[in-house]
């Protein structure tokens, strides 16, 4: 899916922005292909795993990008521009709903299981516990304040730089430098039971 | 040396973000500095974790909600209204892109390596002589290799690769290596054949070298590692610390000393450069002969012909030769000096950990001098000097 959208997003070039701000449907439907997944996973990961409010999210910010984007003059990065719409879009969200259901990780299914003996099991078991891991990891980037889980989200899931973070967030590098220092701390504190060479085949 | 604490750069160095020259100064602080490198490996916990969130495929059905929501007017007031653009150029280039997207996706998503099969990341090779290749490619000036290729030099070249901005890695004549893995939290290389000088600024167990018969574990310093045809081979350390391990069995070579390899054994004892030839005869056959009785032979041997500093081989072979030999080692170590307290001779012969680790520690020092004093970096541990390789917290370096 990485390559697909990166891949995607190089053909999201001045034309189709261009074409999109005269209303061409299908330059709209471009953009919307190059980037619905990351918009999508941001806004789940930012709406407590709620796939149904995160389509609503995902939709809501397609309409406000199709809105803003005759005002868009190219001062930024596109992207920068399209991500910071995202990040006040899940900040405003959260505001309004003010429901953020955390995933309780001692409920997840088959965790102990997983984590049992990881040294002794076979590959295809350690993936379903890498598997389980990453369920675990969203619930506990879930929980993170906005302020170090959007840093993070921005990261993994978009791949932007610190220095595109800032832009986005409209802070500094080193503010985002520091931001991704104590949301990786408060990763590592929370599941640190998965500190186990096995499971990452160290 | 006092220097400043580094724990908010740790994200920052993980991903690159730091100079080189920032980098550098990063990594000879955490190496002697205890707080800083218990944070480090918190924060690359947490950043191995945050590299498991996976990106989610949004619903297909969403485009249509997207559209019809357009066309029944209800984004907010302003929304463009959906219409084909005005200039048919307009219009080609976005068809074109639009066929392109939609046929990107079909084919990449069934292309897909995996979860978290992004683009490879690679490092660059400069030639220094000749023309070494990347697969089949030749490099003339500089090349980019990326996880998975190999870089190949014949008789007449050379390359040397930049490990990110952790360091540089030199590769001889008539040598095969393959970039495993490059990640924030770990760079891994496989060494199939041939020759390759490694110097490394970074945190201890950042860097890792595969060979036949051994990982090489970067502990933060340079050394030289040659792997012959049948997959045998050497490490000699010029400075800092390697951890050889493979077959449960492991070898801390410091500065000035060397240590052989062998397929199916794993790592042999580290000695150092300057003993004795037969002392360095003696050892290979305890290492790698198959017949006990030639093995406690040679150890004799080995002993008469060892020196204070040797006790770097000695004790490295308390745990791996037999308990009558073990006692001849052990009498050998406490000539040159007695154990420290709270070591006793049943407490070594019945190999107890605890003991072992602290005469060990109690005997570093001697091996840091004979290796020039380039064994351990300098800096402080929590305010008192870096004594030990043991503060570097070593871990398995094996990766199945």
């Amino acid at each position: 899916m990485e390559r697909r959208a990166a891949m995607a997003e190089q053909l999201i070039n001045g034309q189709v922005i261009e074409a999109c701000q005269q209303g061409d449907r299908d330059a709209f439907l471009c953009l919307f292909e190059a980037y619905k997944d990351k918009v999508f996973s941001i806004a789940v990961y930012s709406s407590g795993g709620d796939r149904t409010l995160a389509e609503d999210v995902t939709q809501q910010i397609f309409l406000k990008l199709f809105t803003a984007i005759r005002q868009f003059r190219g001062d930024s990065e596109f992207t920068t521009w399209l991500y910071r719409l995202v990040v006040n879009a899940c900040l405003d969200e959260r505001r309004r709903r003010r429901r953020w259901l955390p995933w309780d990780l001692t409920q997840t299914p088959g965790m102990a299981a997983a984590m049992s003996n990881l040294s002794e099991k076979k590959p295809q078991e350690r993936q379903y516990a890498r598997l389980e891991v990453a369920e675990a990891v969203r619930g506990a980037i879930e929980e993170l304040k906005p302020k170090f889980r959007l840093p993070i989200l921005l990261k993994y899931i978009e791949g932007l730089s610190y220095e595109e973070i800032a832009e986005v967030m409209g802070c500094s590098k080193g503010t985002v430098a520091s931001r991704l220092n104590r949301g990786h701390s408060q990763l590592a504190k929370r599941l640190s039971h998965f500190n186990n060479p096995a499971l990452w085949g160290e | 040396m006092f220097s400043k604490h580094v724990t908010k750069d740790i994200s920052a160095y993980c991903h690159g973000e730091l100079t080189t020259e920032a980098s550098k100064q990063f990594a000879e602080h955490i190496i002697s500095c205890a707080g800083c490198r218990t944070k480090f490996e918190e924060i690359k916990l947490g950043i191995k974790l945050a590299e498991q969130l996976p990106q989610l495929t949004a619903p297909d059905s969403l485009w249509h909600e997207v559209e019809s929501a357009l066309g029944r007017g209800e984004a907010p007031s302003g929304t463009v209204s959906v219409r084909p653009a005005s200039s048919w150029r307009l219009r080609l280039a976005v068809a074109a892109a639009v066929v392109l997207v939609l046929t990107l996706g079909v084919w990449l998503y069934n292309s897909q390596p995996g979860p978290h099969g992004g683009p490879g990341k690679a490092w660059q090779v400069t030639r220094l002589g000749g023309t070494p290749k990347i697969g089949s490619e030749e490099v003339f000036y500089r090349g980019s290799l990326s996880e998975g290729e190999w870089l190949e030099t014949d008789g007449n070249s050379r390359a040397q690769i930049a490990v990110g901005t952790i360091g540089n890695v030199d590769i001889d004549e008539n040598t095969r290596v393959r970039l495993l893995e490059t990640q924030p939290t770990e760079h891994r290389l496989e060494l199939a054949r041939g020759k390759m000088s490694a110097r490394i600024w970074a945190p201890p167990r950042l860097f890792f070298v595969d060979t036949p018969s051994a990982v090489a574990a970067d502990l933060g310093c340079a050394y030289t590692l040659s792997v012959d045809d049948k997959g045998d081979g050497r490490l000699s350390v010029s400075s800092g610390w390697v951890a050889l391990q493979a077959n449960e069995r492991e070898s801390i070579v410091p500065a000035g000393a060397s240590c052989e390899t062998r397929v199916g054994t794993g790592p042999g004892t580290p000695y150092f450069d300057d003993s004795t030839l037969e002392f360095q005869q003696a050892l290979n056959k305890v290492d790698f002969d198959n017949d006990q009785a030639s093995r406690s032979k040679a150890l004799k041997s080995m002993l008469d012909h060892s020196r204070a500093q040797d006790t770097l081989t000695l004790w490295h072979l308390l745990p791996r030769v037999n308990e009558s030999d073990r006692v001849l080692v052990y009498e050998k170590m406490e000539s040159f000096g007695a154990p420290p307290a709270g070591v006793t001779r049943d407490g070594v012969l019945k190999l107890d950990q605890n003991m072992l680790q602290l005469w060990r520690v109690s005997l570093e020092g001697g091996w840091i001098l004979s290796g020039g004093g380039k064994g351990i970096p300098k800096g402080t541990v929590d305010g008192k000097s870096l004594k030990s390789w043991s503060d570097l917290k070593l871990k398995d370096p094996v990766k199945k």
